[in-house]
């Protein structure tokens, strides 16, 4: 297929699907509903270490993972959730946004949105613990 | 012997299939309320990966048929293009393409080009289309080496290979349960790859097939799905990031940290390239057989079911 066919099909085609679907609502989802839902979040992605205490976030949009000396956090991804553990890890403070730098290529930088007070009281938790 | 050989270039002819098919996908999940999730940034990170794989493919292709080209000046033998080569060169691909994809499992160096495929955490068909940018440095053409080497022109062998991905498209799909139990005997199916893309411990490194199901069931690596126990899509330590280049060279960064720390020995170096991905040093990670054997210790009762047999 010629290049001036197939670059404007694959650039409409992704900006057509996106449109479409941030247009039915389907951009972002729940967010973690109670400890419990926390908790199994947690499990997913570290089932050896069982949380002992969960924080969940005002919001739902996440949660401070207590596991013995540990101390890990449960974030919504999209639709879904993931999981780090916070050793190693730089908080940062801006605005109601806590700004969590990690050692990890892929998860560098998570960025969320918290409740008035909330960033600050998670970041000297983990500044404590980390 | 031909030299040159035109054949379609399937896998560009099938992009606007590609985009109806995922919109029909969506439609179908949003009337019906079930059959699959869709999420905006995971599929347009997937559509991303996929362009990507096209571009790469333009810029790179070069290199491997280059090295086709070279092998096809070496051989004495040329099968021609009639159709019964073409049918069994699909099949040899077919053959071809459960070891290379059996070894993107098992071989750090080819994870690191393949993991994105599997680094969604939805399972719809443009998870499908969550291709690699970096397949060219993995050098897993070369076990492609025999089927040219045996008289299959490499234009043949490119063409049946892109109609084996042109066939996985519409197996990453939650929105189909089960095939026809024939088919399911035989060949690769949504219910058969949805289980290649479990994170489940019982799911793990299972259904490496590109079409036919056999390949699995003769090397033993074949686990059908399980009806009491659901898919779990994505990475067993998901990768947290909607970023493609993130999502193209995470693993790849991540040998590079893993080679590149002081103290070690050569071999050790040399095995965070080559032993399965979540080999390490002081064991303080976990491969898949580690994780079979963990998940065994917490749920016993588990032991001699499908996944867990050996």
């Amino acid at each position: 297929m010629p290049l001036e066919i197939l670059l404007p099909l694959v650039v409409m085609g992704i900006a057509g699907i996106a449109f479409t679907l941030h247009f039915l609502g389907l951009t972002d989802g729940p967010g973690l509903s109670s400890d419990d839902a926390a908790r199994k979040a947690w499990a997913r992605e570290f089932p050896d270490a069982p949380a002992t205490n969960v924080a969940r976030s005002i919001t739902g949009r996440a949660a401070l993972v207590e596991t013995g000396d540990r101390l890990g956090i449960v974030w919504r991804f999209g639709a879904d959730t993931t999981a780090r553990d916070l050793e190693g890890a730089e908080a940062q403070v801006q605005n109601d946004t806590l700004i969590l730098l990690l050692p990890d290529y892929g998860a560098r930088r998570i960025k969320l949105h918290l409740a008035p007070g909330e960033a600050e009281a998670w970041a000297e938790t983990i500044g404590q613990k980390t | 012997m031909m030299d040159t050989l035109n054949f379609p270039k399937v896998t560009e002819i099938a992009v606007p299939l590609f985009i109806a098919a995922i919109l029909i996908e969506l439609l179908w999940i949003v009337i019906k309320g079930r059959g699959g999730r869709y999420e905006t940034r995971d599929a347009v990170t997937s559509l991303i990966m996929g362009a990507g794989n096209v571009a790469s493919g333009i810029l790179l292709g070069f290199v491997a048929y280059g090295f086709f080209m070279l092998l096809w000046r070496i051989t004495p033998l040329d099968l021609g293009t009639s159709v019964w080569v073409i049918l069994l060169c699909f099949v040899l691909d077919d053959l071809r393409y459960y070891w290379v994809h059996r070894f993107g499992h098992r071989i750090r160096w080819v994870w690191a080009s393949h993991v994105n495929h599997h680094s969604s955490q939805h399972y719809n068909l443009t998870t499908a289309l969550r291709q690699t940018w970096t397949g060219t440095f993995t050098f897993m053409m070369v076990v492609r080496a025999p089927l040219i080497l045996l008289g299959f022109h490499p234009a043949m062998v490119l063409f049946v290979g892109g109609l084996n991905l042109v066939y996985q498209f519409w197996i990453h799909t939650e929105a189909i349960g089960r095939m026809p139990r024939w088919f399911e005997a035989v060949m690769n199916t949504p219910s058969h790859h949805r289980v290649h893309h479990g994170r489940n411990a019982r799911y793990l490194d299972a259904n490496y097939a590109g079409v036919f199901i056999i390949w699995d069931k003769i090397f033993g690596t074949f686990v059908p799905e399980q009806d009491r126990e659901k898919v779990d899509y994505g990475l067993v330590r998901n990768i947290g990031t909607f970023n493609p280049i993130r999502v193209a060279f995470h693993e790849w960064v991540g040998i590079f940290k893993d080679v590149t720390q002081p103290g070690l020995t050569w071999r050790e170096r040399w095995m965070y390239c080559v032993a399965p991905p979540g080999w390490s040093h002081d064991g303080s990670r976990d491969t898949s057989e580690t994780i079979k054997r963990k998940h065994l210790e917490r749920h016993p009762e588990d032991r001699g079911t499908p996944g867990f047999e050996a």
